[in-house]
C-alpha cells in the first residue's frame, strides 16, 4: 500500500527555505543567492518545458528583459529597488505578451527555434541598437537605494528577500499546478487535440503560461540587476540558454522541486567543479549527451522511482 | 495454414488495445475483419504487418514465427499492407509509384505495370500523371497493384471500399474477386454488403476482442446478418 | 544597389547550400539537427588547416574538408541522431544542441578563439553592369545553382531521391513496400552534412572564422527553414535566396541590423503564416 504525503505548498516553502538556509550558512550568503535567483529562473522556464511540454531555447530573453527593465528603470528615474522588481517582471510579461500570439502556435521544434530566434534579436537591441541607453557591450552600473525595513545592500538581507521571493514563486506555481489550470496544463502536453476536442481553448492557456513563465524570468533577471548592480548583454545572451535547459534536465523537468534541485546542481557543478575542469563547454556538453541518453528523469525523477519501487512491496 | 494468429495482445502504453486474438487463414482465402470504429481493426493488421509490436502471443506465418519483426522485413517475406485512407505518394507519378513498389522485388517495372493495367487498363493513361490527380477509387486500385508487385503471397487491406462511391466499389470488388485464388487476403471492411460478397469468412471484432467467427458461407451471404451480429 | 544584389544573391547561395541540408533533415526525421553548424565550422576549419599543407590549393581543400566531414556526420547520425528518432523533438534538439557545444570547444582547444582571416582565393574582379564585382562571389552564385540543378535531378530522377521524396511525405507506407527508408534518410542526413561543410567553407572567406560561426549561422538556417516551411524544400530554396537579399540590403543601410532584420520578417511570416508543426 502506497502512502502519499499530502503537501500543500507549506511543507515545501519549510523545506525550500530551510535547504537555503543551510547551503548559505555552509557555504556562502553572496554565493547561495545566486543561486536561489536561478532557481527562481528555472522555475519560470519549467513552467513551460516540464508541465507544458514546449521546449523554449530562448528563455534568457526574458531574463534579460526583467534585467534590462529594471535596469533602465533604476538608470533614467527611481533607484529603488522593489519597483524595480516590479518593472522588471512587467517588461517580462510584457515581452511574453506580444510575442506569445506568434509563438505560441508552434510546437516541437519551431517553438525551440522561435524563441530562440527572438532572444537573438532581444541580443542584438540591447548589444547594439539600443546601445545608447542599454550601455551597449559594457551595460549598464547601477546603484539601489535602500528602503525602510530593507537595507538591501546588506547580503544577508538580500539574502533573505530573495529567498522570500523564491518561496513565494514555488508557492504560487504549486497551487497553480495542482489546480484544474495545472491539470490542463498536463493535458496540452500530453495531447493538446484530445484537450481541444473536451472543449478547451487551449491557445488562449498557452499564452496565459507563456505569460507566467516570461514573468517568473524576468522576475529573476530583475533580482540579478539588482544582485550585481550592474546588467549587460551577458544577462540575455542566447549562447546561455544551455544553462537553464540543463538544470530543468538534471533536476528533473515537470517538477517543482526538480527544477529547484536542477537549478541548484546547476550552479553547483558551474560555479565549483568548473574550477577543475578547463574545458568546461565540452564538459557541458558531454553531461547533456548523457542527461538525454542515460538520465531522463533528473535527479527528483529518480528519487520518485526509488521512492515508488520502495513503497511497493511485491504481490 | 498460412497465416495463425494465437493469443495476441497488444498494448498502447497502458491501455489494451488488443486482447487474446485468435484466428487463423488458409492459403487461397479471403477473410474480413468486420466490427464498429475503435474495435481494434487497424491494430490488428498493423500488427501482422509488423509496425506495432504485440506484448504477447504470436504471429505464424508459414509455420514461421513473424510477431516482432519490422515491416520492411515482413514485406519482403510476403505479406503487403494496403493502408487505410487511400495514401499514394502523391508527389511522384502512377509509373514512379509503380517503380518504387518494384524496387526491393526482382521484379521487372514493365511486369509490375502490365499487371495493373491488366486489373484496370485505364490506368493506362494515367500512368505519367502525378498520383495526387488520382480519384479516390483509382488511387485505391493503384496501392492494391502495387500491393501486388513481387507477387506477395498475403494481402492486408485496410477499409479499401470506405469512402468510395457505389459503382467504384464495384469495380474495386471485381478486383479483389479476380485476385482470390491467387492469394489470401486479411480485408477490414465496413460495408457488409461487400463483405458478403467477397469472404470466405468473417471474424467479428468488439472492444479489441474476436467476438466470434462466422465459417457458415450462408450466413455470410446475407448482410443483414451479419449486422446483427454487430 | 547591383552590387548588393549580387552580394544578396551570393549570401543567398550560402544559405541554401547549409538550410538544404537542415530541411531534409527536419522532413525525413522530424530532427532539428544543432550539429549541423558544427559540420559547418568544421569544414572551415579544415580548409584552413589544409591550405598552406597544399599549396593553398582551395579546391583540393573544399574536397579534404568533405572528405573528413563525411565519417564525422555518419558517427554523429548513427549514435545520437538514430537514437532519438521518433522520440520526443525536445530530446533530439538538446543532444544535438550539446554535440554543437563539444565541436565548438574542440575548436577552441585545437584552433583558438581568435577569429582566423582567410582571404579571397580568386582575388579578382569582374566588370559587371558598370561594377567590379568579386568573381568569387559569382562563383560561389554558380555553385549554388549548380547543387540546386543536382539536388533537383537527384530527387526527380534517382531512385533513391525518389524513395527520399516518399518517404518524406509517408514514411511508414515506404516501409510497407520492403524498403528500409531509414538507410536512406541517414544518406540524406551526410549528404546533408557535406553541404554544411561546402558551406562552411565557401562562405569562410567573406567572413570570420571563428568558434562560434556555426552557431551564429545556425539561426539565420533556422530562419530560413522555417519561412520557407519546415521540411519543404522548394521553399527553402527560395527563402534562402529571399533572406539573403533582405541581409544584404538591410546591410547596406545598417549593418549589424542585417542578421536581427531576418528574423523580424521571420515573425512578420509567422504571424500570417503560422505554423502548426
Amino acid at each position: 500500500m502506497t502512502t502519499k504525503i499530502r503537501d500543500s505548498g507549506a511543507l515545501g516553502v519549510i523545506l525550500i527555505a530551510l535547504g537555503f538556509i543551510l547551503l548559505g550558512s555552509a557555504t556562502s550568503i553572496h554565493r547561495t543567492t545566486d543561486f536561489i535567483i536561478f532557481c527562481i529562473f528555472v522555475l519560470g522556464f519549467d513552467l513551460l518545458y516540464g508541465h507544458m511540454g514546449r521546449l523554449s531555447f530562448g528563455h534568457m530573453l526574458f531574463f534579460g528583459s526583467g534585467a534590462y527593465a529594471a535596469g533602465l528603470l533604476v538608470r533614467y528615474t527611481t533607484t529603488n529597488p522593489l519597483v524595480a522588481i516590479l518593472v522588471g517582471i512587467c517588461g517580462g510579461a510584457l515581452v511574453g505578451a506580444i510575442l506569445g500570439p506568434v509563438v505560441v502556435r508552434a510546437t516541437g521544434a519551431c517553438f525551440a527555434l522561435i524563441n530562440l530566434a527572438f532572444n537573438q534579436v532581444g541580443y542584438f537591441l540591447a548589444l547594439v541598437a539600443f546601445a545608447k541607453f542599454t550601455g551597449g557591450e559594457d551595460g549598464l552600473s547601477l546603484t539601489f537605494s535602500n528602503i525602510p525595513f530593507l537595507n538591501i545592500a546588506n547580503p544577508k538581507v538580500f539574502f533573505g528577500l530573495t529567498l522570500f521571493c523564491l518561496c513565494l514563486t514555488y508557492y504560487f506555481l504549486k497551487r497553480l499546478t495542482s489546480s484544474p489550470y495545472g491539470i490542463l496544463l498536463r493535458a496540452i502536453r500530453e495531447n493538446e487535440t484530445r484537450a481541444q476536442f473536451i472543449g478547451y481553448n487551449t491557445y488562449r492557456y498557452k499564452w496565459i503560461t507563456f505569460v507566467l513563465s516570461s514573468s517568473i524570468s524576468a522576475f529573476a533577471g530583475a533580482l540579478a540587476t539588482i544582485n550585481y548592480s550592474y546588467v549587460n548583454p551577458s544577462f540575455i545572451d542566447p549562447t546561455r540558454n544551455v544553462e537553464v535547459i540543463f538544470a530543468a534536465l538534471i533536476g528533473g523537468a515537470g517538477n517543482l522541486y526538480g527544477a529547484i534541485l536542477g537549478g541548484v546542481s546547476y550552479m553547483l557543478i558551474s560555479n565549483y567543479l568548473a574550477r577543475y575542469i578547463p574545458r568546461w563547454e565540452m564538459f557541458l556538453g558531454l553531461a547533456l549527451l548523457v542527461l538525454v541518453f542515460k538520465f531522463r528523469e533528473g535527479i527528483w525523477g529518480n528519487i520518485i522511482s526509488v521512492w515508488k519501487s520502495r513503497t511497493q512491496t511485491g504481490g | 495454414m498460412l497465416l495463425a494468429v494465437n493469443d495476441l495482445d497488444v498494448h498502447y502504453g497502458h491501455a489494451k488495445a488488443l486482447h487474446n486474438i485468435n484466428l487463423h487463414l488458409f492459403k487461397g482465402e479471403v477473410i474480413c475483419m468486420v466490427g464498429r470504429n475503435g474495435a481494434g481493426k487497424t491494430t490488428l493488421l498493423k500488427t501482422i504487418a509488423g509496425f506495432l509490436k504485440p506484448s504477447q502471443g504470436s504471429i505464424l506465418f508459414d509455420k514461421k514465427p513473424i510477431q516482432g519483426f519490422v515491416p520492411e522485413k515482413v514485406s519482403l517475406m510476403g505479406i503487403r499492407y494496403v493502408f487505410q485512407d487511400k495514401r499514394v505518394f502523391s508527389e511522384l507519378t502512377v509509373r514512379e509509384n509503380i517503380e518504387l513498389a518494384a524496387y526491393p522485388t526482382k521484379e521487372k517495372v514493365s511486369d509490375s505495370i502490365k499487371r495493373i493495367l491488366n486489373l484496370y487498363p485505364r490506368m493506362d493513361v494515367l500512368m505519367d500523371s502525378k498520383a495526387k490527380g488520382l480519384s479516390g477509387g483509382q488511387r485505391q486500385i493503384l496501392l492494391i497493384g502495387r500491393a501486388l508487385i513481387g507477387e506477395p503471397k498475403l494481402l492486408l487491406i485496410d477499409e479499401p471500399t470506405e469512402g468510395l462511391s457505389a459503382g467504384i466499389i464495384e469495380e474495386i470488388l471485381n478486383v479483389i474477386v479476380r485476385m482470390k485464388g491467387q492469394l489470401s487476403m486479411v480485408i477490414v471492411e465496413q460495408n457488409l454488403s461487400v463483405v458478403s460478397r467477397m469472404a470466405d469468412r468473417v471474424y467479428i471484432m468488439k472492444e479489441g476482442g474476436i467476438f466470434k467467427e462466422i465459417n457458415d458461407r450462408a450466413v455470410i451471404e446475407q448482410s443483414n446478418a451479419l449486422e446483427a451480429y454487430l | 544597389m547591383i552590387g548588393t544584389l549580387i552580394y544578396g544573391l551570393t549570401i543567398g547561395g550560402i544559405l541554401y547550400i547549409i538550410s538544404i541540408g537542415l530541411s531534409l533533415t527536419f522532413g525525413s526525421m522530424r530532427i532539428v539537427n544543432f550539429a549541423h553548424g558544427m559540420i559547418y565550422t568544421t569544414g572551415a576549419y579544415i580548409l584552413i588547416t589544409a591550405l598552406p599543407l597544399i599549396r593553398n590549393n582551395f579546391f583540393l581543400g573544399l574536397l579534404i574538408a568533405i572528405l573528413v566531414v563525411i565519417p564525422i556526420s555518419f558517427i554523429i547520425e548513427k549514435f545520437i541522431v538514430r537514437r532519438l528518432y521518433g522520440e520526443s523533438i525536445d530530446y533530439a534538439i538538446i543532444a544535438t544542441y550539446a554535440v554543437l557545444l563539444i565541436g565548438v570547444d574542440l575548436v577552441k582547444w585545437i584552433w583558438g578563439t581568435s577569429p582566423i582571416p582567410l582571404s579571397d582565393p580568386v582575388g579578382k574582379s569582374v566588370t559587371f553592369l558598370s561594377i567590379e564585382v568579386p568573381v568569387y562571389r559569382l562563383i560561389i552564385i554558380a555553385v549554388s545553382l549548380a547543387i540546386c540543378v543536382g539536388l533537383w535531378l537527384f530527387f526527380k530522377k534517382t531512385i533513391v531521391g525518389k524513395i527520399v521524396i516518399a518517404g518524406l511525405q509517408d514514411r511508414e507506407a515506404v516501409r510497407s513496400l520492403g524498403i528500409s527508408v531509414d538507410k536512406y534518410f541517414s544518406i540524406v542526413f551526410v549528404l546533408g552534412s557535406c553541404l554544411a561543410a561546402l558551406g562552411g567553407v565557401l562562405y569562410a572567406p567573406i567572413t570570420t572564422v571563428h568558434p562560434y560561426m556555426g552557431f551564429h549561422i545556425l539561426l539565420i538556417s533556422f530562419a530560413v527553414v522555417i519561412v520557407g516551411g519546415l521540411g519543404s524544400l522548394k521553399g527553402t530554396t527560395i527563402s534562402a535566396f529571399v533572406l539573403g537579399m533582405v541581409m544584404a540590403i538591410t546591410g547596406r543601410f545598417w549593418g549589424p541590423a542585417a542578421e536581427a532584420m531576418v528574423f523580424a520578417v521571420m515573425a512578420v511570416v509567422l504571424i500570417f503564416k503560422p505554423i502548426e508543426v
